[in-house]
């Protein structure tokens, strides 16, 4: 090592030293935090950077270090921070985050804010990542999923209004369908993307539950029913071809470029389809369920810090305190066009029109059963398996699954 | 780049095809027989280069269209509206400092590369010329690292360099490249010094050369082309490194345009038109690279001037 | 001991930055790690109960031999072609040895990625193209079903390999004396004879080694398949290093993954044993 060292020093190629945060003095102690957040779009790091910016100014002692990682690799780059004992003292995640409360990693919830921001938050959100009665992740930002769908299509299909049962669904998918030209009418992500939000809105619209009593049930009469009938829109023709291989994203863009009558979106697509795609005709109704019953998909992502050897309780509770302060706050949910969290953010977001169906589906959202530690491993099959229900039987693939979320952990 | 364009140099352009015609068979054939035959080359190898170049014919229309474009259906081959400042405005966006990203992967790979061959031409050389008794483990040992899947070291590298303190730093990515590396340049290496008759050497050494000259004058320039392998090889490979950078460097001035890449897919859309600016931009330096060193890997032998 | 003075800048690089991290993968395979990542002790062999135990494995090996051996034998067979074809001077042939280095140069990740937005049913250029020019009437979901996702994935593999196998061949070619040429001409060989008799063993060394880089290579590739198949549901288009992502991305089960990733370190040595006792590319270096 010495020569590959002394060689590579030489040549003036050492890199940055580490941050000189030590030693510099003044108001007590100094203190480091470092900071992994997931990227949401173009204006996630611009967002952090400056909130950093300002809160180290007013908190001259506390350093944050920021890390941003796309959705694709923030899992396996807490992977290996994990393996090693090396968390960040707080991270930003899906439900995957409270979870490492499982391992004992994780400050309590009402640890890592004041009693006044906590109070403000919620508590539903609170509640769906509780971990045997525990909560420990602070919920940023929130999503229910809702149907949206092109009016142009409809009106050349000779729909009239948007579907509120599956039944309904289905007829209204195959007369677009049946348009041609390249134009489906439902868009149906089954690929390893996200999967298992698909799969949860057919299940969830059914009465099926994820998990009961602690343990996954994924093949249940309820689930079968659903999935059987997402395979009758596929073999039907009621859907984009090849759902099983077919990731969100990318399905996404079609049905903004219109191409697709119907497909289950969240709040950020609203911004999204303003900015590319002013001139198309869509609208947003509540998901359609198997009788019309409403619930749908909700979906929340948390901060949570880590309780490491060193105590920087004080320290996060004051960055996630300051993050949370109403500016800040509604700022950061208006760029990433999500519903906030918080009571006080609510009252911003009901202010917009392009919210109020989200707003309104949030008492009847079902969320992911993520405090149960087999839920990531779960939501993992569901990802890798569940599209082949285009090729296989419903059986087979939803016991391949349940298999998979038995596994012990 | 001039020096590209210009076809066959007129010290070459004399030269038949080599190697078959070497013997002097082409004689019989007219002048203009012979012409016509080397322009049916070019015409064959055009078709051959659009094949190659096509993906990349696409990343470069898709570079210049706007966002909304890119993503269209049914797609454009041509942008609709070209937008040079795709070119302009991703070295400046929130999501990566590009200028600094360019720079990382610059030292990274330069670093990488240069303690690669400096590390691998002395056992290169040695081993070729030598018989020992550890040779074959060594020879073995060498391989063996390379048949470790990158990714999967990357998190015992992380405790590693965290524990060295040099986590986050061009130093580690250095090492890590150059180790990655070092077993093709070895044995490339190793395979044309072992080419290269014994006897030339102790020609050479007969001649009064010292053992230093006749490895510069003689062993050098016929082991020439297998050294510019090795060095495109692990540049490339340097350069376009993800999976240990997205582990050991969370510090975004830092990273390479590999990782910086990442940045600008979000959750629910992505920059394409900067992702593929940035790819097109990287490829161009790597060529640039490779059309300086490319007469050294053609010339070889012949330049040599062995006779 | 004479040979440590040379052999020693590229010991200590091994010991230092491979051996290491090895060496942490071989001991985390025998460790209970919690999904998250957590180490909870010792395992024993438990992992590797695991990884034979898993349903898919049989699928998966039977690709990683298709996958790597389809690779490489198209790649070589390509080269060799492709290499001969370059060393004829003809004009514009320093232009297209520039052009053949682009797959090369690009990262393996970026092509995959054009590849997958143009192989896409609906907004792919590839596919537009292919119906413009009348091969298919329809745009075709090329990486929408196991088969044709892992034959593209394949053909992609070929692409991005084919220009180094070139040229490590071509610099191959250039090794061979004029005069060795010019006596097998003499003698009265034909071409193709006097290739084979005479050109391809003397590029047997380059090639053995660029067959070997490329086997291990091919074998270890993660971001094609990733890239290109990983929207595909199920194993079949897997092999045992994107099955090894998986378990660790999806199953969690990241203890079981470290012992399939150090079975797989296993079965290429194996391979590259084998593929050395067989082609003895040493032979120089057993001379």
């Amino acid at each position: 090592m010495a020569v590959a060292v002394a060689t590579a020093a030489a040549l003036g190629l050492a890199g940055c030293g580490s941050d000189s945060g030590s030693g510099s003095g003044g108001d007590g102690e100094n203190v480091s935090l470092e900071l992994l957040v997931p990227i949401y779009g173009d204006k996630t790091k611009p967002y952090w950077e400056q909130l950093v910016k300002d809160f180290e100014a007013e908190n001259s002692n506390i350093d944050v270090k920021l890390e941003t990682q796309s959705w694709d690799d923030i899992y396996n780059v807490m992977t290996t921070k994990m393996q090693n004992n090396k968390p960040p003292d707080i991270l930003e995640l899906d439900a995957a985050g409270p979870a490492y409360a499982t391992d004992g990693a994780l400050y309590k919830a009402e640890e890592i804010v004041s009693p006044e921001t906590y109070e403000d938050i919620e508590p539903a959100f609170i509640d769906s990542a509780k971990i045997d009665g525990q909560a420990y992740g602070v919920p940023t930002v929130a999503s229910t999923r809702a149907l949206f769908y092109n009016k142009t299509l409809f009106e050349q299909a000779g729909i009239t209004a948007p579907p509120k049962t599956w039944d309904e669904l289905l007829d209204a998918s195959k007369k677009i369908s049946a348009l041609g030209g390249g134009v489906y009418g439902y868009g149906m992500p089954l690929g390893s993307e996200e999967a298992q939000a698909e799969t949860s809105i057919w299940a969830y619209g059914n009465g099926a539950s994820w998990e009961k009593d602690g343990k996954m049930t994924i093949d249940t009469p309820e689930a079968k029913e659903a999935l059987t009938f997402m395979k009758k829109m596929i073999d039907e023709g009621a859907t984009q071809p090849n759902p099983g291989a077919t990731d969100r994203t990318p399905l996404l863009d079609v049905f903004i470029q219109g191409k697709i009558g119907m497909i289950e979106g969240l709040p950020p697509i609203v911004g999204q389809i303003n900015e590319k795609a002013p001139d198309l005709d869509w609208a947003i109704a509540p998901s359609p369920t198997k009788d019309g019953e409403p619930v749908t998909l909700g979906v929340a992502d948390y901060f949570v810090g880590f309780n490491k050897d060193e105590d920087k309780q004080e320290s996060i509770a004051k960055f996630l305190d300051f993050f949370y302060q109403q500016d800040n706050y509604v700022k950061f949910n208006d760029n990433e066009g999500f519903i906030p969290a918080t009571k006080s953010g609510a009252e911003a977001a009901a202010a917009k029109p392009e919210l109020k169906t989200f707003l309104e589906s949030l008492p009847d959202a079902k969320f992911y059963p993520a405090t149960n530690p087999a839920w990531g491993q779960t939501s993992g099959a569901f990802k890798s398996d569940v599209g082949q229900i285009e090729t296989k039987s419903v059986d087979e693939v939803l016991k391949s699954i349940q298999a998979k979320a038995d596994v012990e952990g | 780049m001039r020096e590209l364009a210009t076809e066959p140099s007129p010290s070459t352009s004399g030269v038949l095809d080599p190697p078959k015609t070497e013997a002097g068979t082409g004689n019989a054939a007219t002048p203009r027989k012979r012409d016509r035959k080397r322009w049916g080359l070019t015409v064959v190898g055009s078709v051959v280069a659009l094949v190659f170049l096509a993906p990349y014919l696409i990343m470069l229309s898709g570079a210049f269209k706007s966002r909304q474009e890119i993503l269209k259906v049914p797609p454009e081959y041509l942008p609709g509206d070209w937008k040079f400042d795709n070119f302009v405005n991703m070295w400046g966006t929130p999501e990566t400092p590009l200028p600094d990203n360019l720079l990382s992967t610059v030292v990274i790979s330069l670093g990488g590369t240069l303690l690669a061959l400096l590390a691998a031409l002395p056992a290169a050389y040695y081993t070729a010329r030598h018989s020992f008794r550890l040779k074959l483990p060594f020879m073995l040992l060498v391989l063996i690292t390379q048949m470790l899947q990158p990714t999967v070291l990357a998190s015992g590298l992380f405790r590693e360099f965290v524990s060295l303190e040099i986590n986050d730093t061009w130093l580690a990515m250095i090492l890590v490249n150059a180790a990655f590396n070092l077993s093709f340049a070895v044995w490339i290496m190793h395979s044309f010094f072992a080419t290269v008759p014994k006897e030339i050497e102790e020609a050479a050494w007969l001649d009064g050369c010292s053992r230093g000259q006749s490895m510069r004058r003689i062993m050098l320039p016929l082991v020439w082309p297998g050294i510019v392998t090795a060095i495109i090889f692990t540049f490339i490979a340097c350069w376009n490194e993800f999976a240990a950078s997205l582990i050991l460097l969370p510090t975004d001035t830092n990273q390479p345009l590999t990782v910086a890449l990442t940045r600008f897919i979000g959750q629910y859309e992505s920059a394409w038109q900067y992702v593929f600016a940035i790819s097109i931009i990287g490829i161009l330096p790597v060529v640039a690279l490779f059309a300086m060193i490319e007469k050294h890997l053609v010339s070889g032998l012949t330049a040599g001037g062995v006779k | 001991m004479q040979a440590l003075p040379w052999l020693l800048p590229a010991l200590v690089l091994i010991v230092g930055v491979v051996i290491f991290p090895a060496g942490y993968m071989v001991y985390t395979s025998f460790r209970d790690l919690s999904r998250f990542g957590k180490d909870r002790g010792w395992a024993g062999f438990e992992n590797y109960v695991r990884v034979f135990g898993l349903d898919p494995l049989p699928t998966v090996l039977t690709n990683t031999v298709v996958w790597t051996v389809g690779t490489v034998v198209v790649t070589v067979l390509l080269s060799l072609v492709l290499a001969q074809f370059l060393n004829k001077k003809f004009p514009g042939r320093k232009v297209l040895r520039m052009v053949i280095i682009v797959p090369w140069a690009a990262s393996v990740v970026m092509t995959s990625t054009v590849f997958v937005y143009g192989l896409d049913p609906f907004y792919g250029i590839i596919n537009k193209f292919l119906v413009d020019v009348g091969i298919i009437d329809e745009p075709y979901g090329f990486l929408k079903n196991a088969t044709s996702g892992f034959l593209s994935a394949m053909a992609v593999a070929v692409f991005v390999s084919v220009p180094f196998t070139t040229f490590v061949v071509l610099a191959g070619l250039q090794t061979i004396p004029h005069d060795v040429l010019e006596a097998a001409s003499i003698d009265g060989a034909g071409k193709v004879q006097t290739y084979w008799s005479v050109v391809f063993p003397m590029l047997r060394p380059a090639l053995a080694v660029a067959a070997i880089i490329n086997i291990i290579n091919v074998f270890n590739s993660l971001p094609i398949l990733k890239t290109m198949t990983g929207a595909i549901p199920g194993n079949d288009a897997d092999t045992t290093t994107t099955f090894m992502f998986k378990l660790i991305q999806n199953d969690r089960q990241i203890d079981t993954a470290s012992a399939l990733s150090v079975v797989n370190f296993v079965v290429i040595i194996v391979v590259i044993g084998v593929y050395l006792k067989v082609v003895k590319p040493m032979r120089e270096v057993n001379a």
